[in-house]
């Protein structure tokens, strides 16, 4: 996969650049333009970004391993984030997990070789009052249970 | 416009310092030393080491010293009860995931942490838990080694890399216990001051790949030096021990390199401690160079000398050599009679350059034989006898040489081309073993100091050209210690009017002229 900016991801890029006081400050928001179009954070695209901002690739590489929501390996059409902290586990997230990696066959981090669903345990989803909660791309799933699961993962195309 | 004075009482003590300095510099000069590993005088602010926190009256909390100004009036505590149970806790925290493999590690001596654990928490690990494991002995770059694990995140190489060498090639990735110092992936800490980082890191963290296992610090004896690699002629220190050189670190003087040193620099004494060093005095016979007694070596320079009209004689010093080895080698051959020098220089082609430390001229003492009036060479001419202090190339020498009848006589430390065309060598002490001065390209005066003695039977330049008077019968230049030859110098050549000992001390002094 050959990773460049598209028309659309540039113009989006000029505009964020006017928001912020130097070019520096702008590196969170343009690498989440960057995994929007490329899916993750390759290290193509922390050079591309970096050069972008006339930062050195080493500052984007601290800032890309610091935060844990960009994606530094691919991940599938559906991403499955299992929230782990307190309330969901307390509602047994875990045993929302076991049933996901039984299910799909995979393990934390890993994608189906179908390229279709990655799942991840992630940090509070500030949905503690609908534990255990996760979502999937940008969509949030509450009240989790087995049987729901089922249904949800089946009305995924 | 001088910078407003404020009043600050520190442990006590008060005095006044400029407004705007930090308090780990005011405490400095109240004599009360405060803790740090994240501060470092020439990079910027960090404050996440929290060692320096100090007791600042009329602040709730402790502050850290590094990044509290002095404001007028302040009172502030550095050693109080207060302040040593909370430096105490830092360094408790700062140790909870550090390997404290001291016996194996090679900062050991002359590390911050074993320092400020001996003296501010020296109690044993309540940590029950397994440490963070980290990767070891990393190759950075060419230079550097890291140990992740000994890391205590204070950043302090990061901001050199950024702010000094200008290559930000280091970062810390992931994070939490995670947290690591790291170079971007595939790359390499490379730029050409990196070395830098092994010296202002205050742990065993980063190490030297040519020093490290080869001698514990305290072993170590220090001398204070100038570099000889370039016309800038950074100030340092050679470490040692027992004849060997193991290492230079920069020296500070503002005027000159601050506080640091350029990588190529650091490796500049590797030829003293090289197996081709010359030993004895030589002369030719039946083509070869054979080891005689320094008396025959003397006499038979003597012989040449009386025997050579001196309008065929030339004298060619070094851009290489002290001020003093040029002086009394010029001086020398003026009282026979000699009237043609010249001085030869290292020659490099594309040589490394910056706007910083890294001069394109590697010779240290240009502007010293320059000041002493010597030109360049110029191969115009050809002489019977010619005298060279240090290695010119044959193919040079072969311009101005005579076919037959010649004599060339070299002072040099090293076997190699420098000599293949010499009749009589006579060896000399490398930098590393000279007591001397440098002038760099601000024509600063600077004082190299001997690390030990050169071996067998080297003697510098002006000792050879007082053996030589003598066997000539001459009066002048005989010199029985380097002092002798540095007032000599002052008082012969006007531009080194006023140098002493004493003027030039350890931080240099600039010709007038």
């Amino acid at each position: 996969m050959k990773f460049e900016w598209t028309k659309e991801n540039k113009k989006e890029i000029e505009d964020i650049l006017t928001r912020y006081p130097t070019k520096k400050a702008a590196l969170l928001p343009i690498l989440h333009v960057a995994q929007e179009e490329f899916g993750w954070i390759s290290p193509e695209v922390m050079e591309m970004v970096a050069q972008e901002l006339d930062i050195s690739p080493a500052h984007v590489y601290g800032v890309v391993t610091f935060y844990t929501m960009y994606n530094r390996k691919p991940v599938g059409k559906y991403h499955l984030q299992v929230c782990r902290t307190l309330s969901c586990a307390m509602m047994g997230s875990d045993r929302i997990t076991s049933y996901i990696k039984k299910k799909l066959n995979i393990n934390i981090g890993e994608t189906t070789s179908d390229n279709r669903f990655t799942l991840n345990e992630v940090e509070c989803l500030a949905s503690c009052g609908t534990a255990p909660a996760m979502t999937i791309n940008e969509k949030y799933f509450e009240n989790l249970t087995e049987a729901e699961l089922d249904k949800i993962l089946e009305s995924l195309e | 416009m001088s910078t407003p004075l404020a009043k600050v009482t520190i442990d006590g003590k008060e005095l006044e310092v400029p407004a705007g300095t930090n308090l780990i510099e005011a405490a400095k000069k109240a004599g009360s030393a405060i803790p740090h590993y994240c501060y470092h005088e020439k990079l910027s602010i960090a404050g996440n080491c929290r060692i320096c926190l100090v007791d600042i009256e009329k602040t709730p909390k402790l502050s850290i010293a590094c990044n509290t100004k002095v404001t007028d009036g302040m009172v502030v505590h550095t050693n109080n009860q207060k302040v040593l149970e909370a430096r105490q806790s830092v360094l408790e925290f700062i140790l909870v995931n550090h390997p404290i493999d001291c016996p194996v590690c090679d900062q050991a001596g002359e590390c911050k942490l074993q320092d400020y654990y001996m003296k501010h928490d020296l109690k044993a690990s309540r940590m029950k838990e397994e440490k963070v494991h980290k990767d070891k002995a990393i190759a950075l770059g060419p230079n550097v080694m890291l140990d992740q694990e000994r890391c205590i995140l204070c950043s302090r190489c990061i901001r050199f890399c950024k702010e000094i060498a200008e290559e930000d090639q280091l970062c810390f990735s992931e994070r939490g216990n995670h947290n690591e110092l790291t170079v971007y992936p595939g790359k390499k800490l490379d730029n050409p001051y990196a070395m830098n980082t092994i010296d202002i890191c205050p742990v065993g963290a980063l190490t030297s790949k040519d020093f490290r296992f080869k001698q514990r610090v305290w072993f170590l004896k220090e001398v204070d030096s100038v570099c000889p690699g370039c016309a800038t002629g950074c100030n340092i220190k050679i470490s040692h021990n027992k004849g060997v050189a193991y290492r230079l670190l920069p020296r500070q003087n503002e005027a000159v390199n601050e506080t640091w040193m350029c990588d190529g620099g650091r490796f500049t004494f590797k030829p003293t401690n090289a197996e081709n060093r010359l030993r004895h005095p030589m002369v030719r016979s039946e083509g070869a160079l054979k080891v005689v007694r320094q008396e025959k070596a003397i006499e038979d320079i003597a012989k040449v000398l009386a025997a050579v009209p001196v309008s065929s004689i030339l004298g060619i010093a070094s851009a290489q050599f002290t001020n003093e080895s040029n002086f009394a080698f010029w001086k020398f051959l003026k009282e026979v009679g000699v009237t043609d020098f010249y001085y030869q220089a290292l020659e490099v082609s594309n040589p490394s350059q910056d706007d910083y430390l890294i001069h394109p001229d590697k010779n240290p003492n240009r502007a010293g034989v320059e000041a002493l009036g010597l030109k360049a060479l110029v191969e115009d001419k050809r002489y019977q006898l010619i005298f060279i202090l240090g290695d010119l190339p044959s193919a040079r020498l072969q311009k101005i040489l005579l076919d037959r009848q010649r004599t060339v006589v070299v002072f040099s430390s090293h076997e190699g081309e420098g000599v293949e065309l010499a009749d009589i060598v006579l060896p000399v002490p490398t930098w590393v073993e000279e007591n001397g001065t440098f002038t760099n390209k601000q024509k600063r005066v600077q004082r190299i100091l001997p690390a030990f003695s050169a071996p067998a039977e080297n003697k510098s330049v002006w000792e050879w050209t007082s053996l030589l008077a003598k066997a000539c019968k001459k009066e002048k230049p005989v010199y029985q210690q380097i002092n002798e030859v540095m007032a000599d110098l002052s008082e012969t050549i006007p531009d080194f009017k006023g140098v002493n000992p004493d003027k030039v001390g350890n931080q240099g002094f600039v010709l007038m002229s």
